[in-house]
């Protein structure tokens, strides 16, 4: 793309030095412009957003607790969001495309805790208007399933988001310790050799089928803004999410950490699922 | 670089076309082909078609051991050619370290027509197959992206991809999945005995014939023409307790518990031993249970309930003309083919 606006540009070189003595340069603002998403994972305590501190693998210091009281910490966060759209109240509307194939894929991101670049979603192309609301996926639907296999941030050699035996996409995953839980987890990215403590909440289920595992747990989810995000040509606005992972536990579902800390399937993944769209908030704008 | 390479095609060409016979058609050899009397295939063929080039790709890495995690397991360990791609020596295959499986090595053969794979139907794409494999401890104990870091290592493979695919960069796991996914596809069983009678090419010998239509009285509600299967799955009245929960595993639901997805009899005569723990060594034997030693369990699909006791009753005869039609659907055709 960069590359095809650099030679785009270069072919139009000669005209622009030939014309350029004349004309004043006018931007249009009714060009269409980017929008940058943040979602930034936080712990929402007091009322107070805290920054995620990772944990590492087996460590015993829980800086976070559950509505049930019991401590935990977090080694591992990560989710996928798509299928993002933007309206507004005058008929704005921006659907961020969709697509995934081998050579790659568009409008799925994958936001990890480990990778700050992971957070921050950059819309490109975005029709020039008022922005009122926003709304996205979280999870990969059948239509980042059934094509097969795909590239990009849906490989499923690089993601550690697939699961083989019951083929689909985890929607959020979670790994950590908590000392209410008895350990014994397994098919973890961070727990492997079995931590005494460990949990993982590995929760996703793109296909529902009555009366067994198969759940649809994705959580398509919109949020309206409290001002207008207003998108032209030169304006970069940037809409600042939260994703509060103690949510994850407590949304509507109150979730313990004994006994119920090893979560690998779309059934089991149902209290979470639920509480999922609980966790994100929109928080602000910056114009 | 790429202008230079396509001139250089150029002179090739202008030196090699007055050779060339004028009479030969395009090569069809990697196209993918089936009878009309076929249902359509549930690939996703628009995003990975077949080439030479792919197909020939995926044979070499079907027969690779790189793919297990002590490069000692290939595909082909499990899914040998000689017998219509299934494992003749054991009950439940082996992978890695002798480790023993839970389940028989199924046939592979018309997965392009297959909505669901495995015995319990868990991966929902062909393209996902291999990844199951890899990654079970009990068969190459590997994972997907290390056998993708082994290849990119790999002295031959990266040209191989980029010549394939026309990828830029480094080998990533689409395209080795696309690569098992062509060689997989073209493993279509349309030759037998069976197929030239379809096709007027061949008669049943009287044997045969009877055979056919004990089989359509009693056997084609699950295992019809043409692919010799429904791919539902079912409870065949094996056992009254499940150590392996088969569909059930995956569905969770209690009805579920004990079926296994309905295997395809194409090839059947070659693809000892039989149901998915590979208890029966012989046809007889797998006869003789439909016949005789069925058991109840809550989820026996209730075909099998029309007799008392459950199951198909058949006589001598009737066992003699269904084995003589079952061997007509052996495609020795495929198992001769040379591109495999």
């Amino acid at each position: 793309m960069n590359r095809i606006k650099i030679i785009n540009s270069l072919l139009f070189l000669p005209l622009i030095l030939l014309t350029g003595c004349k004309k004043e340069e006018v931007v249009d603002t009714k060009q269409p412009g980017t929008v940058e998403i943040e979602f930034d994972n936080i712990a929402l305590i007091n009322n107070v957003p805290i920054q995620l501190q990772l944990a590492s693998p087996g460590s015993t210091e829980y800086p976070y607790e559950n509505a049930m009281g019991q401590q935990f910490n977090i080694n591992l966060l990560r989710y996928f969001i798509s299928k993002i759209e933007l309206t507004g109240p005058n008929g704005e509307s921006f659907t961020d495309p969709v697509s995934a194939a081998a050579a790659g894929t568009k409008g799925y991101y994958l936001i990890d805790e480990s990778d700050v670049n992971s957070q921050f979603v950059q819309l490109k192309d975005v029709p020039a208007g008022t922005y009122t609301k926003l709304t996205f996926t979280l999870g990969v639907d059948v239509d980042g399933v059934q094509e097969g296999a795909v590239g990009g941030i849906l490989d499923p050699a690089t993601n550690h988001m697939f699961w083989n035996w019951n083929s689909g996409y985890i929607a959020v995953k979670m790994e950590g310790q908590s000392d209410a839980s008895n350990g014994g987890v397994s098919g973890t990215e961070t727990l492997e050799g079995g931590s005494d403590h460990g949990i993982a909440y590995h929760v996703g289920g793109w296909k529902d089928i009555p009366n067994s595992a198969f759940v649809y747990n994705n959580k398509r989810m919109s949020f309206d803004f409290d001002v207008d995000l207003k998108v032209e040509r030169l304006e970069q606005p940037h809409v600042h999410m939260y994703f509060d992972v103690l949510k994850l536990f407590s949304g509507v579902n109150s979730v313990d950490f004994t006994g119920n800390h090893n979560i690998h399937k779309p059934i089991d993944g149902v209290p979470v699922a639920e509480n999922m769209e609980h966790a994100f908030q929109y928080d602000h704008i910056h114009q | 670089m790429k202008k230079n390479t396509i001139l250089g095609f150029g002179v090739l060409l202008l030196l090699q076309s007055c050779v060339k016979n004028p009479l030969s058609g395009p090569d069809d050899t990697y196209a993918f082909r089936m009878p009309d009397y076929f249902p359509e295939p549930t690939y996703t063929f628009a995003n990975n078609p077949i080439t030479r080039e792919g197909f020939t790709l995926g044979k070499k890495l079907f027969n690779d051991p790189l793919l297990s995690s002590d490069n000692s397991i290939a595909c082909s360990n499990c899914h040998v050619k000689s017998v219509a791609f299934t494992d003749p020596q054991h009950r439940l295959s082996l992978g890695v370290d002798e480790r023993a499986g839970i389940r028989n090595a199924p046939s592979i053969v018309n997965m392009a027509f297959m909505p669901e794979f495995f015995w319990d139907g868990g991966v929902n794409h062909l393209d996902f197959v291999a990844i199951n494999a890899i990654e079970n401890p009990l068969e190459m104990n590997e994972k997907l992206g290390h056998v993708i870091a082994k290849l990119n290592d790999d002295p031959d493979y990266p040209a191989l991809f980029r010549q394939t695919f026309g990828i830029q960069d480094t080998i990533t796991s689409p395209y080795f999945l696309h690569a098992l996914s062509q060689y997989m596809l073209l493993l279509v069983s349309d030759r037998s005995k069976y197929d030239m009678v379809q096709q007027n090419k061949a008669t049943f010998t009287a044997a045969e014939f009877a055979g056919q239509s004990v089989f359509e009285n009693k056997c084609s509600s699950c295992h019809p023409a043409p692919l010799f299967t429904t791919y539902d799955y079912t409870n065949n009245g094996l056992d009254t307790a499940f150590e392996d929960l088969g569909r059930g595993r995956i569905t969770e639901a209690t009805m579920d518990q004990g079926k296994f997805k309905i295997p395809t009899l194409r090839n059947v005569a070659l693809t000892s031993p039989y149901m998915h723990d590979g208890r029966f060594k012989t046809l007889d034997a797998v006869l003789e249970h439909y016949d005789q030693h069925m058991v109840l369990s809550p989820s026996l699909d209730p075909l099998f309930l029309q007799s008392d006791p459950p199951g198909i009753r058949l006589t001598a005869d009737e066992k003699e003309q269904l084995k003589a039609f079952l061997q007509t659907l052996t495609d020795y055709e495929l198992l001769k083919d040379p591109i495999f």
